[in-house]
């Protein structure tokens, strides 16, 4: 597991979803990758019912690439938790459906092709928000490396090679305050989390 | 034993004609009467062959009753110990077992045979060029072996490199022992699992700090892999017989120049990506990263 950056593709206008990635994919076959399956990521959203007191949500969230856990994380409203459990926690978290409940309509999830390329891993995913498509997701990883300061400019110099101009120049938001530390899968997970958020608050795009 | 082998010739030999002549009687039989037995008495003439056929057949087989009796049975069965059963192994992932074993019978046979040669061709050309060289004057006294020292000078050189990079951490699981393998952490980029034989460093293998520590399975990812290459490359580079302690120091202060194997860009092309993979090669003399492509 190393660096990962997750990033916003722009969708231009009159480009549906599946053009745009398929756009991508002849960009990253051009420059030698390989296509190695494909990826899936996603969020469920609950709310704790009023009896428990203040509110809290819990998103529930599965990676394809780490397929035997499933990662949550809890907003108590003073503090953010992450776990990472074993898939037994999906049906904690259906035995707790009266404390818990899910709102169906804000199921997010980020899917396509999976790519591998030198020591990169590249994924290219359409977003939905309960079935309505919302953008492409980029997240591309760089295995060897473990520390963000250490590869960001690496990883910013890839990412320019095949997105062009929408790469920003600082790293994503949650990176930024974490650019020393050992970068582990549930990160990955909080800058998806972040993506979902903002997603669920835009309008609806024509996929 | 000579003389045994010549009877075991001989009858082979005869079975051989044995058969030859009994195919013969088997193809005059089954092509029958043929033009060159002409018209007249044609049966008798068929038949007169065929006699003579049977006749000589009948001679080989005499000769061959001859020579095997003549031969002397090996005394008791062959003695091959447990291998014997190795053959007749009936479970499937074992049957392939005796054929390995053939197999690598002979490829150790070949090496003995190879490095008989090499030994041959080696000795008659002297390596010892470098040592001359110095082993004049008063450098005589440096003139220890390097491959076959104390295990504490051994710990020494490990201990002293370990207090001269701070970002550098060794671990060695089993310390004082003649020919130590350490590990050698350069600060969250990479380690090196590094095999020395006496004060010299004999093997070197990069790999990320999640991989294993085995010397013998390479890194899983490109970068790593290339940068063993280039440790092999100044491995050779920084050996010196002469000097062992200061061309372990070198090559320990050149592989120290690869904390910034992500970070800094190569020297040349000012990029950190070429070929989608950093600039892994770092100059002998300034340490300055270049990509392979560019260096
Ligand atoms: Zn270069």
């Amino acid at each position: 597991m190393g660096v990962t950056v997750l990033q916003q593709f722009p969708i231009v206008e009159n480009r549906t979803g599946p053009l745009t990635i398929d756009v991508l994919t002849k960009r990253i076959s051009a420059l030698g990758a390989i296509q190695q399956g494909q990826f899936l990521v996603d969020c469920e959203t609950y709310t704790s019912v009023p009896q428990l007191g203040n509110q809290r949500t819990v998103h529930v969230l599965h990676n394809s690439e780490q397929p035997a856990t499933v990662f949550s994380i809890l907003e108590t409203g003073t503090k953010t938790i992450p776990l990472a459990t074993d898939g037994l926690f999906d049906l904690l978290m259906m035995k707790m459906n009266s404390f818990y409940t899910s709102k169906k309509l804000t199921k997010a999830e980020s899917k396509g092709p999976r790519f591998e390329i030198g020591d990169f891993l590249v994924k290219l995913g359409s977003v939905t928000v309960s079935q309505n498509f919302k953008g492409v997701l980029v997240e591309v990883e760089y295995k060897p490396c473990v520390v963000p300061a250490m590869c960001w400019e690496l990883m910013r110099e890839f990412l320019q090679g095949f997105l062009g101009s929408s790469v920003q120049s600082s790293p994503p938001s949650y990176l930024q305050n974490r650019m020393q530390e050992i970068y582990t899968p549930i990160d990955t997970i909080h800058q998806y989390l972040e993506q979902f958020t903002m997603y669920r608050k835009t309008p609806g795009m024509r996929a | 034993m000579d003389r045994d082998l010549e009877q075991l010739h001989t009858a082979l030999n005869s079975i051989k004609v044995l058969r030859s002549n009994v195919g013969q009687v088997f193809e005059t039989v089954s092509s029958g009467l043929r033009a060159d037995h002409g018209e007249e008495g044609k049966e008798n003439k068929f038949m007169l062959e065929l006699q003579e056929l049977l006749t000589t057949v009948n001679n080989n087989l005499r000769d061959v009753e001859t020579s095997v009796s003549s031969l002397t049975p090996p005394p008791g069965p062959f003695n091959l110990a447990n291998t014997t059963y190795l053959s007749q192994e009936t479970t499937q992932e074992r049957q392939a077992l005796y054929g390995q074993l053939v197999n690598s019978y002979k490829w150790t046979d070949k090496i003995r045979e190879y490095s008989t040669l090499a030994g041959n061709i080696l000795a008659t050309n002297s390596v010892n060029k470098t040592y001359k060289t110095f082993s004049t004057t008063k450098r005589r006294k440096t003139q220890t072996s390097n491959h076959n020292v104390a295990p504490d000078v051994i710990e020494n050189l490990i201990t002293g490199i370990d207090r001269l990079f701070p970002d550098v951490t060794i671990t060695a699981p089993r310390p004082f022992a003649p020919n130590p393998i350490i590990q050698a952490s350069l600060g969250r980029v990479l380690k090196a699992i590094i095999a020395f034989k006496g004060l010299m460093i004999e093997w070197v293998v990069v790999k990320a700090h999640s991989e294993s520590n085995d010397l013998w399975t390479e890194s899983r990812y490109k970068v790593f892999r290339k940068v063993t290459e280039n440790c092999h490359a100044a491995m050779c580079h920084f050996h010196s017989p002469t000097m062992p302690e200061l061309a372990v120091r070198s090559f320990m202060h050149w592989f120290h120049s690869y904390n910034t194997l992500f970070s800094s860009p190569c020297k040349r092309c000012a990029n950190h990506l070429h070929n989608n993979l950093p600039p892994t090669w770092r100059d002998l003399r300034t340490l300055e990263p270049y990509h392979e492509e560019c260096k």
